[in-house]
This record gives structure tokens, sequence and C-alpha cells, in this order.
């Protein structure tokens, strides 16, 4: 099967899905690209669902904490994501199949970075074990 | 009296939550566990209602809000927010809005007309078909019974070419055998859409729902396998230009067939129309700059229907890249009405018809009937994501979508349309589809007000020194 990566997208932060899904490009791993309103929006029991439904890497990105629009928001997420990543951690999962980049709205050499990034973080790690079962 | 059509809607539950307009974000770190939201503040119950939906990735709350704002309100730690959904604005494209799919699944959903609330926000005026407003003035007393209380408004059309006079002999007979006519019992044919993942059981869904409906599908006949076959009455092939063959076994079963307009297609009808006298025999022709003349001609030759077709996003083709299709359609009914043959002959358009108010004003502006395609795929909950063009997954997994369902809701979404249909039809004091053909003297066109009217009003007289500001 093949592989699925899960990002959640600050709108802030990636204005434009199609630019970051070109970004992607003809990667053998399928990109699925949920924009929401504000990081914030994803609770941390919804990244572990996804984790345990559909996809072997799961990413949020969302914006540079002083830039966010709710103010709070981004700076939540970050707490959010290692609350989860801890809990992973904690159940005996690899708490690396959750991760998290912060960019700046409008700078599209910070979505370079972060899709350089979770397609590095995806080669390291493969497919989930989670998965495997099917 | 022939008993009154009526369309058998049947609510039809979608299989994926519908995306919200709007979406709640609702901060976990930091409540106070008050349960306000939950037990005193959402009429909906919503907040204990909502699930985790684990095909879309998505908080199941947003379906249900209704967008009262109670819980941002009455948070005591102000930890609720309403935002616009990007996920909404992200569904289909500039002409096929989120709007316009949002309201193609509910009225595929429910069979029902979609009416909103009190008051419009929005603007009077748009392009396309939106610059055309039609003349409700007969709304006076609706009747307690809506539509279906009121006297029987015929929504049939004939479909095939009509004698322009009856001539008879000495003993009242006629002098010829009229051309066979096939009436469909509402202005609409459906037709295979431009994409969509799993097209075989899309299908066999249009075929169901063109026997349900009693009007007829139009696929590529390569497209129409041996499954099909038991729906042959209610479907038209379609053949390429060169394509048709008169050994095809299809043909004695099927009541029409179309050809894409080529430089033989004259020859190729005739030869059809040899062979299948009965056959009605529709003619494909793109909507450029030379249509107008060509339905003429066709016409003239002999044409039974013509089926005049733009882009998707009702636009026309070639050099009429920027008209709209209304305006091309009104094009090719004028120039008919001027050679004096537009009765003879049975015009229908495609492309673009993408709300029940199109049906309306493509009627309007001379077509006699309107062929659906892209609504029928939306009616079956697609987004047009257009994944399936390059071989991705579909995310609405069409391929498990069974064919009743799909059937029953395209029934349900035309069914809809027709109801509409019979309301404008009601408030314009017509009882007759047939009637509404042309009849621009029911409707007024923003792009001619604007000339006619407007511009000599606005306009600086002479002499007269435009005004400037602060004077």
């Amino acid at each position: 099967m093949d592989m699925e990566v899960v990002v959640f997208a600050c709108q802030q932060a990636v204005a434009d899905p199609e630019a970051l899904r070109s970004l992607w490009g003809r990667n053998p791993a399928r990109l699925r690209l949920l924009s929401e309103p504000c990081s914030s929006k994803v609770e941390a029991f919804q990244l572990l669902r996804t984790l345990a439904e559909a996809a072997d890497l799961v990413w949020v990105i969302g914006c540079v904490e002083e830039q966010c629009r709710y103010q709070e928001g981004s700076s939540r997420m970050g707490g959010r994501v290692r609350y989860t990543q801890r809990y992973l951690e904690e159940i005996g999962l690899e708490p690396d199949r959750l991760g998290r980049t912060v960019v700046t709205p409008g700078h599209p050499e910070d979505l370079a970075a972060a899709v350089a990034e979770i397609k590095a973080r995806l080669k390291k790690l493969g497919p989930s074990p989670l998965k495997k079962k099917e | 009296m022939p008993a009154k059509y009526h369309i058998h809607v049947r609510r039809v539950a979608p299989r994926f939550s519908p995306l919200g307009r709007s979406t709640i974000i609702d901060w976990s770190e930091g409540c106070l566990r008050c349960a306000r939201c939950v037990k005193e503040m959402c009429p909906v119950e919503a907040y204990r209602k909502r699930d985790f939906d684990r095909t879309q990735l998505t908080d199941t709350i947003d379906e249900m809000c209704r967008d009262c704002f109670r819980c941002v309100q009455g948070c005591p730690r102000e930890l609720i927010f309403k935002a616009l959904n990007p996920q909404y604005r992200q569904l289909g494209d500039d002409y096929w809005t989120p709007e316009i799919i949002t309201l193609t699944w509910y009225q595929a959903e429910s069979g029902k007309i979609p009416v909103s609330g009190a008051g419009y926000g929005g603007p009077f005026a748009g392009p396309g078909f939106d610059a055309l407003w039609t003349d409700m003035s007969e709304i006076v007393r609706p009747t307690r019974d809506g539509i279906h209380g009121r006297e029987y408004i015929s929504t049939s059309v004939d479909l095939g070419r009509k004698p322009m006079f009856l001539a008879f002999d000495g003993q009242g007979e006629l002098l010829f055998t009229p051309p066979p006519l096939l009436e469909v019992p509402l202005p609409l044919l459906l037709a295979e859409p431009p994409l969509g993942a799993a097209l075989p059981r899309l299908r066999q869904m249009l075929g169901q729902a063109a026997q349900s409906l009693g009007t007829l599908a139009l696929a590529p006949r390569e497209h129409l396998t041996e499954e099909l076959l038991p729906l042959a009455r209610h479907l038209a092939p379609h053949y390429a230009p060169g394509k048709m063959n008169l050994q095809d076994p299809i043909l004695p079963q099927v009541r029409a067939a179309e050809l894409a307009d080529h430089a033989g297609v004259l020859e190729d009808m005739e030869a059809l129309k040899k062979r299948y006298p009965q056959l009605i025999v529709f003619i494909k022709v793109p909507a450029d700059g030379r249509a107008e003349a060509r339905v003429a001609d066709l016409t003239r030759a002999g044409a039974e229907v013509v089926h005049l077709y733009g882009t998707h996003k009702a636009r026309g083709l070639g050099d009429c890249r920027d008209l709209h299709l209304k305006d091309l359609i009104r094009r090719c009914h004028l120039r008919l009405v001027a050679d004096a043959c537009r009765d003879a002959v049975t015009l229908l358009a495609s492309g673009g018809i993408a709300l029940a108010e199109h049906v309306a004003k493509a009627i309007i502006c001379g077509a006699d009937a309107v062929v659906a395609d892209i609504p029928l795929l939306l009616s079956l909950e697609c987004r047009l994501c257009k994944e399936c063009r390059e071989d991705g997954p579909c995310p609405i997994e069409l391929e498990n979508l069974p064919v009743k369902r799909g059937a029953q809701r395209m029934v349900n979404l035309m069914g809809a349309w027709n109801n509409q249909l019979l309301e404008v039809l009601g408030a314009m004091g017509m009882r007759e589809v047939r009637r509404l053909r042309g009849e621009v003297g029911r409707a007024m066109f923003k792009e001619d007000l604007d000339q006619e009217i407007f511009a000599p009003l606005f306009a600086p007289r002479e002499g007269e020194p435009l005004r400037r500001e602060g004077e």
C-alpha cells in the first residue's frame, strides 16, 4: 500500500494549497492536505485518530507564533503537538510520526523547507507499523 | 386529461458529511469543563453529538452548527471562535462554486426546492445567467397546496422535426405522414459528465434515472456496454464523426441517437432515418462563431434536433470563447426565427447548466430543452476535486455507491429542478413550458438595460462639464 501523509495546514500559513501540492510533486507517497482556519482547529485526539486510521505521517503547518491570527492559536498548537508526541512515546509508538513546522505567511521558501522536512521524515520512518495489520 | 407528471423523490441520506460553510474553533486547553456549551447553549446539541469523521478526517460539529453564535458568546473563558471553513471555499472552481455544489447536494438528498432564510444580502445581477432577470409578476396568491395544488402546468417538450403546416386532401386526410416526435415529460435530458470516477456505475445510474424520469440519457456509443442494453429505450448513443455504423445492434432498441457535426453528417442522418424511420436523430453542434449559420443550414436541410454545446463553464467555443452560452443560444434561436423555420427544429443546449434557474433561462433564450451533465455527478456528492482525471482515489468512493441510491439522488435533483421550473412558470402565469421558449418578453437582460436605459440616463449632457468631486 502507498504511504500517505496527512498535512493539516493553517490557511494563513498555506494560502495556496495548490502551490504546496506542486512542491510535493510526483512523490510516490500520497499527500492529503486539509486546510484549516487556524492550525489550532485540530485537537490532539484528532491527530491520534488520523495516525490510527490513515496516515503514515501527520504534519501540522502553522504560522510563526507572533503572527497567529487568533493570537494564541499557533502556540497552543505547539503545546498540543508536544503533548501528543509525549503521549505517543508513552504508549510505545514513534513520536516522530507527528511533526509540526511553523512558517511566516507569504514566505514560499519556508513552505519549501517544510515540504523538504516532511519528505525527509517520511523517508526516514517508512510505512507506519499500524497499517501493516491490514 | 392525462395523468399529472410527477417525479417520485425520496430522501437519500448522504454518505459523507457535507462540508459546513463555517467552522468552529474551540480550544481545549484552559476549558473549565463547565459544559455550558454542551448542556445549555447549543440548541442543536452539536457539542454533544460531535464525532470524528474517519474518512474526511474532520470534526462533524461543523455540519450540525447553525451559526447561532451562542457558544461563542457564552463561553466563560472565551475559548470558542467561528471562522469561514477553508475546505468549503476550496470546493469546485470559479464557475462550479461551493454554493452551487452544496445546493446541489441538498436537492439530491431531499428532492426539495432549496429555500433560504428571509432576506437576500447578495447582488442582484452578475455575469452570465445572473444577468438575466425573469418576470415573476404573476405571484399573487399562492395556493395552499403550493405548486402541486395549482392548475396543471405542463413541462413536456417534443423532440423531433415538426411540420410547419399541414396539408389535407379532399377527404380531409393528411397528405403526408408527419415525422416522428418523441415527447419527454420534462425539458431536461441527462448526459454523461465529462469526468467522474467509476464511470460504468455512473452510466447505470444515468440510465436508471432517465428511465424513472421518462427522459433520455446521452452517452458516447463506445461507453454503452452490454449491461446497459436493458435500459436502451432511455439511452441515446452519441457517435463521433465517421463512427456511425448502420449495423450497430443498439440502434433498433433506442429511440434517439446523436451524431457529432461533421461535413458528412447529413448523409449519415439520411442513412439512419432510411433504415430506422422512427429514430430521432440529434446533431451536436459546437457553440462557436459558425454555429448560427450551421444551425440554420442544418434546419433547412431537414435536421430534426440540433444540440448546441458550450464549455462546462457555459462559454462559447473557439472564437466565441468570451461569449456566454445564453447569448449564443439566443443568436441561433433568432436566426431560425428570421429564417421562418424556428418551429421546424428542436434546439437543445448544454454546457454549464448548473442550477434549476439556468434551465428556465436557457429556455427563455430560445432552447427547447437543456442537457444536464455535471450536476448529475454533483448529485452523487462529488466535490469536483478532479482527482479522477489523474487516476487518483475518489474521496467519496463512487465505486462503492449502490446504483439504485445514486440513481435516486439524480432523480431527486431533477425533481427539485422540475419543481423550481413549475414555480417559475406559475409565477409567470404560464401553463406550459413550450410557451416559455424564446419568451424574452418575460425577461430582462441586464446588458441591454445598461445600454438602453441607464447609459443615456447617466451620460453627461452635451456641453455639460463632468462633475468633479467637491463641487
